[in-house]
């Protein structure tokens, strides 16, 4: 139980002692946001109805209180009997979060913790709603290339990836705004990351590269380990520095 | 005879000799070329691009016969017919010679173009001997080009260049320019092939080559001291006394024009043995 947590932890006692042990729990809990003013009778009805869908979910089960959208909900005696109303129906409710700070105070007042850690589960968004909401952005087009890229060639992709299907002779340019693969043998440079993309790779099925950048970070092919000439290799950065690793 | 015996609607075939790199031997190639085409009856035009370093006349052995050039036609100084001159050995073989006086700035698009469509009427094959480098006469050489030809060297300089050249040739072109048509057809002729310092790991495997430039194969020249010979007296290779380098240069013609020869890496060993077995005769 994440009170009797937060207990122990007022104790402060060593973790060693022989006493008692400490440990972290992970464990669901359901986020109820309440909308509007103080919880009326009406709102008890609607939860009430919600709870009998599914009653066995919803027993004893852990409950924080959003108060994002309910900003009147600020007095310790209101939230003390929004407490002992949902235990009533077997929510434990036990903290709150989005509290704005008079609502903190009163939640503290009425023994609700403050929760700031956590990821709520998307929302269902019911589908009528889905249909008129903008749909997420395509992923970014990026560029295919599938004839050998020769000398003095630069080819960039302004967005996403770079595929290369064919040999890149030494001499050539790679360019591109995300990752760069290349399936044939690759001679010329390759520069990953072009706008600092540092989570940018490179990947190549033969590397004999002049030049491999990512984020701006290079390394020419005389810095290279002898070990990977021919490989198939990947560059990534690990903070600042450019990894270059042979693959599988 | 043969420009009679040609169907009324077919066009000749404009082909670039082409290298990026000089001293490979673009010249040389694109005399036997174009002589190994004459001799088949094909009537061929070798056109010397490299202007203000006139050459080809030289290797053809027509330089004394030179009065008007390409220079003079695309200027309207003179008929292309003027220009033109016909080879003494192989009637359907025609030099058309440079400027030497000018440079390539005396090139202009429109002039290659209206020069060689007049070519094209006339004549099977149109071979573009181009210029060193990747400027204005290279690119013009190229630029109206149905198919191609790279010469390359065994060594990775000569490589490297006929790559990027490979590169303008899909960029730089009419043909890449103009959308829905064919790509040139570019094939790598590789000169001055040392079977001794390969195997000494002096110079690059034809493996090795094919795998960078990644096109087809058209032949494979041995070093021979038959080629600056011929290009000295003034015969191409293929018109001089038979060679390892003649042979290889008579090959690629026939893989040019579509027959299908087998490819012969060592050459020059098979003359070496008949010489030892035939004695000092030569």
């Amino acid at each position: 139980m994440p009170i009797q947590d937060a207990d122990e932890r007022e104790a402060q006692a060593p973790a060693t002692s022989t006493s008692f042990q400490l440990r972290g729990k992970l464990f669901t809990a359901v986020t109820l946001l309440p909308e509007g003013g103080v919880p009326d009778a009406a709102f008890y009805a609607a939860l009430d109805e919600q709870l009998q869908k599914t009653p066995q979910f919803f027993n004893n089960a852990p409950v924080i209180l959003d108060l994002q959208s309910a900003p009147a909900l600020a007095r310790t005696e209101d939230l003390r009997r929004v407490v002992d109303l949902l235990r009533e129906r077997k929510l434990s409710a036990f903290g709150v979060q989005n509290a704005r700070p008079a609502q903190l105070a009163a939640a503290q007042e009425a023994g609700l913790i403050s929760v700031t850690t956590g990821n709520d589960t998307p929302l269902r968004v019911p589908r009528s709603e889905k249909k008129g909401a903008a749909k997420p952005p395509p992923p970014k087009p990026g560029k295919i290339i599938t004839t050998p890229v020769r000398s003095g060639q630069t080819i960039i992709a302004d967005q996403g990836d770079l595929v290369v299907l064919a040999p890149v002779s030494s001499g050539a340019e790679l360019v591109a705004a995300g990752n760069i693969h290349v399936y044939g043998r690759l001679r010329g440079r390759a520069m990953a990351g072009a706008y600092g993309d540092t989570r940018a790779r490179i990947f190549c099925g033969k590397l004999e590269a002049e030049l491999l950048a990512v984020a701006g970070l290079y390394r020419t092919s005389d810095s290279l380990e002898d070990a990977l000439l021919g490989q198939g290799v990947q560059a990534f950065l690990d903070g600042n520095k450019l990894c270059v690793e042979a693959l599988g | 005879m043969t420009s009679q015996l040609k169907k009324e609607d077919s066009v000749g075939k404009v082909i670039v000799i082409t290298s990026g790199k000089g001293g490979v031997g673009k010249t040389t190639s694109s005399a036997a070329i174009g002589a190994g085409l004459a001799k088949r009856g094909l009537k061929t035009v070798v056109i010397d691009f490299d202007v203000g370093l006139r050459n080809l006349d030289m290797i053809m052995g027509c330089e004394r016969r030179v009065v008007y050039d390409f220079i003079n036609v695309i200027q309207g100084e003179a008929k292309l017919k003027q220009a033109l001159i016909r080879d003494k050995r192989v009637d359907t073989l025609y030099v058309l010679p440079t400027s030497q006086t000018r440079d390539k700035d005396a090139l202009t698009q429109e002039g290659v173009e209206a020069v060689l469509n007049e070519l094209r009427e006339e004549f099977d094959y149109i071979i573009c001997d181009s210029p060193a480098g990747i400027e204005r006469g290279a690119q013009l050489a190229m630029y109206f080009a149905d198919e191609a030809v790279v010469v390359t060297n065994p060594e990775v300089s000569s490589v490297r260049d006929s790559d990027r050249v490979l590169g303008l040739l899909n960029s730089k072109t009419k043909r890449a320019a103009e959308e829905g048509a064919e790509p040139i057809k570019a094939q790598v002729l590789l000169t001055r092939y040392d079977k001794a310092r390969i195997e000494k790991g002096e110079m690059m495997t034809v493996e090795d080559v094919l795998e960078i430039l990644a096109v087809p194969l058209l032949g494979i020249v041995p070093e021979s001291p038959a080629v600056l010979k011929a290009s000295n007296v003034g015969v191409p290779v293929v018109l001089d006394e038979p060679s390892a380098a003649s042979q290889a240069y008579e090959d690629a013609v026939s893989r040019l024009i579509g027959e299908v020869v087998e490819m012969r890496v060592d050459g020059e060993r098979k003359p070496g043995l008949l010489r030892r077995l035939f004695g000092r005769s030569a």
